[in-house]
Order: structure tokens, then C-alpha cells, then sequence
């Protein structure tokens, strides 16, 4: 192998590695950071994002439940997100009864999905999330949520 | 005409299509939330002034006469700071709706001590800081923001070294101070919407079963709270009905008795 095979070699191996190792440090910190980047420009129409926040990972075609209290007169989005950037994510909200309660503007797009909703009354609320399709075996998500 | 109607038709679908696109798959309309296979996690306990907006959407509320920033005793028992630490960070955002500068400054102070008290004071002298900066140039989001983060790592930090119950017992002086505002607020000018704020009893059942879970804490205090928890409860767990002024009345009777509680020397 000449020089500059050489370098080019070591050069790819540490790449690989690099790789390799961001893939195996990503976490719930870095899917939040993904939760965090959709709820941006929600922030500059006044919504206060919750530092706290829920998150873990998920197979494919797996969803999980997360109960809030929510106050009739508020206006609330909850954002997820995911750090794999081939994932789909959903998320919708429930009332009490299982009815479906979200605002028609929610959206999911790839990695980021957010739900919308004006509570009609106060009480708790169903926020289901779920990975749809991932490339990994566990995907790792995050959701924050805002209010306004 | 029939060309044109196919026409419609087709276009009309194409949008539809692409609304469908643009949103994902269409949600069921209904779910069996008793047939949840799901696990279901935990609530996230909402921050006072998270109930205090939904409240001043109600009508102006005169924030300056429950503004409390008092120093208040030295506990040495950390279920004690803990939960006095809850109450001291809701009266900040009490402070901060009421916008008043100094109250907002004393009770950053007040916090960063109680914090040293348990332990956590590293990761709150930052936030501290900001807290006080925030108030002398009456930046009211700021603090807003840097209380939420307060609160946020003195949870984290107190996670960090397994002490999630003193956790959940800073949640909980935080709620117990913002219902007794809220329950003082209502019965002054009592409406059907502004007692509807109360209907929160799967968080109460959360701090039910929080507390069942701390037999070590063995303070007059903790026993007096879980006391106070089941009355509150038929009183605020109505289903669908209204909860009404008298409900809202022994509501904060109850919780001004925790309060006084919390902030005083047994």
C-alpha cells in the first residue's frame, strides 16, 4: 500500500469509527434536541416550551402513551422528535373518552411530527406517540410540549 | 360539463391527496383508552403559571396581594426544603405575574439557599443569576424561562443521585402552593370556568400514590398533605359536573392550611 492509500485508509477507518460511535452515543438528549428544533418557531408566537419533558425508544409500529392534565382556556403543542432522520413519527391526542381531540393543523413530517390542541375542557389528555417506520431496530424519541 | 365535472373531481382528489400527504396517516377518531396496550408514562406535573395563564384568561386577577416572598425558617429535614423549595419557585411565578422586580430578586435568593440546603445548589446558581438579571431589567419571559429551568435541574440533579422522591415532593410543594392561589383567586370571583381549573384528579392520584411510596419520610408535615389529598379529592373529582363555589372554598381552606405548613417550623 502506498502513502496515500495509506492515509486515505485511516482516514475512512476513522470516519467509520466516528460514525460508528455518534450512532452509538445517540440518546433521548439528542432526540429533545430534534423535539426542541420543531417547536422553534412556535416560540416566536408566544408559546412557552416546558423544560421537562418525556422520552425512550421505540420499536417500529410501537406507540406509547403519555397522560397530561391540560387547562381548558390554554392553547397547547406537543413536538416530537427523533435524531434518525429516516424514522416517521406520529403523534395525536386523545381526551378522556378516546375521542380524537387535536386541532386539523397538527402534522407529521419524516423525523418531526407535532400535535395541536384548544382544550374544551380541563382534564386529562392521551398523547399517543409512535414510530411508524425506522431503519433501526430501537428508535429513540422525545416529546416536548408548549403553551400559550 | 361532464368533462369538466371529471375534472373537478380529479383535482379535488389530487388536493385531497396531498392534504393527506402533508399530515400523514389519518389518526382513528376514537381509541379505547381502557384497552390502552400501551404503557402509559407519567404525567408531567404542569407548572403554576401554566394554571395562572389559563386563569388570567378569565378576567384580570390582582396577582400583587398573593405575592409572598418572605424568607421564611431553615429546615434541616430535606423532605421539608424540597417541598418549601415546590412553593418557593410557584410564588415565584406569582411574583412574575404580579411583575414585581424585588419580590422576584428576594425569592432567587431564596431559592439558590434552599437549593445549597439540599445539595443541588451547583446547578442552580446560573439559573439564580439569570433569575435576578432577568427581574432587574423586568424581562418577564426570561424569568418565566429560567424558573421552568430551575425547577427543572434541581429535579435533574436530585434524579442524578437516586433522591426522585424529594423529585417529586418539590412538584408537589409547587402545586400545592399554586392551588391554594388558584382556589383564592376562584372563590373571590367565582365562575363555572374558573373552578374547572380544579379538575385535576389524575395528577392528585399521582401524588397519592408518590407519596404512598415514601414511608421514610415520616414528618407531621407529609402525613398532614396525604390527609389533606383524600379530602380534596371527591371535591375536585366530579366527572362531568360542575364543581361548585362551596367545593372551591373547603379546596382552599385545605391547601392555605398545607400552605402555612410548609413554610412554618413544626
Amino acid at each position: 500500500m502506498n502513502g496515500f492509500a495509506k492515509v486515505l485508509f485511516l482516514s475512512s477507518l476513522l470516519a467509520a469509527m466516528v460514525i460508528a460511535q455518534r450512532a452509538s452515543f445517540a440518546s433521548v438528549d439528542d432526540a429533545q434536541s430534534f423535539a426542541l428544533q420543531a417547536a422553534e418557531p412556535y416560540v416566536k408566537q408566544g408559546f412557552q416550551v416546558r423544560e421537562d419533558y418525556w422520552g425512550g425508544d421505540l420499536a417500529s409500529g410501537e406507540k406509547k402513551a403519555v397522560r397530561q392534565q391540560l387547562f381548558k382556556g390554554n392553547e397547547y403543542w406537543f413536538w416530537l422528535g427523533t435524531e434518525v432522520d429516516r424514522a416517521k413519527v406520529s403523534v395525536h391526542i386523545y381526551d378522556s373518552d378516546g375521542k380524537l381531540a387535536e386541532e386539523s393543523d397538527s402534522w407529521e413530517k419524516g423525523h418531526f411530527a407535532a400535535a395541536h390542541i384548544i382544550p374544551k375542557t380541563t382534564g386529562s389528555y392521551f398523547i399517543i406517540v409512535s414510530v411508524e417506520e425506522s431503519p433501526e431496530e430501537r428508535t429513540h424519541w422525545a416529546l416536548v410540549y408548549g403553551f400559550r | 360539463m361532464i368533462l369538466f365535472s371529471k375534472h373537478l373531481k380529479l383535482t379535488v382528489a389530487a388536493v385531497c391527496g396531498l392534504a393527506l400527504y402533508a399530515h400523514g396517516a389519518q389518526a382513528p377518531q376514537h381509541i379505547n383508552i381502557s384497552q390502552l396496550s400501551t404503557t402509559v408514562e407519567d404525567v408531567v406535573v404542569p407548572l403554576p403559571n401554566e394554571i395562572f395563564g389559563a386563569l388570567n384568561k378569565l378576567g384580570a386577577v390582582n396577582w400583587k396581594e398573593h405575592v409572598r416572598s418572605d424568607k421564611g425558617p431553615n429546615f434541616t429535614e430535606r423532605p421539608r426544603i424540597a417541598l418549601l423549595l415546590g412553593a418557593v419557585i410557584a410564588d415565584g411565578f406569582i411574583a412574575v405575574q404580579a411583575e414585581d422586580a424585588p419580590a422576584v430578586k428576594d425569592i432567587g435568593q431564596r431559592v439558590l439557599a434552599l437549593a445549597k440546603g439540599i445539595g443541588v445548589g451547583n446547578s442552580i446558581t446560573p439559573h439564580a443569576k439569570a433569575i435576578i438579571e432577568a427581574a432587574d431589567k423586568r424581562n418577564w419571559e426570561n424569568v418565566r424561562l429560567e424558573l421552568d429551568r430551575t425547577q427543572n435541574s434541581v429535579q435533574q440533579a436530585m434524579n442524578e443521585v437516586h433522591d426522585e422522591k424529594l423529585s417529586q415532593l418539590v412538584s408537589l410543594g409547587g402545586w400545592l402552593r399554586g392551588t391554594e392561589v388558584l382556589t383564592s383567586v376562584v372563590k373571590q370571583h367565582f365562575s363555572n370556568d374558573g373552578a374547572e381549573l380544579l379538575h385535576q384528579p389524575d395528577l392528585l392520584s399521582y401524588f397519592q400514590t408518590r407519596l404512598k411510596a415514601m414511608p421514610e419520610f415520616n414528618l407531621p408535615i407529609i402525613h398532614q398533605i396525604q390527609d389533606a389529598l383524600v379530602a380534596v379529592k371527591p371535591l375536585i373529582d366530579v366527572g362531568n359536573a360542575h364543581i361548585p363555589a362551596e367545593s372551591v372554598k373547603k379546596v382552599n381552606e385545605i391547601t392555605t392550611r398545607l400552605g402555612t405548613g410548609i413554610v412554618t417550623r413544626d
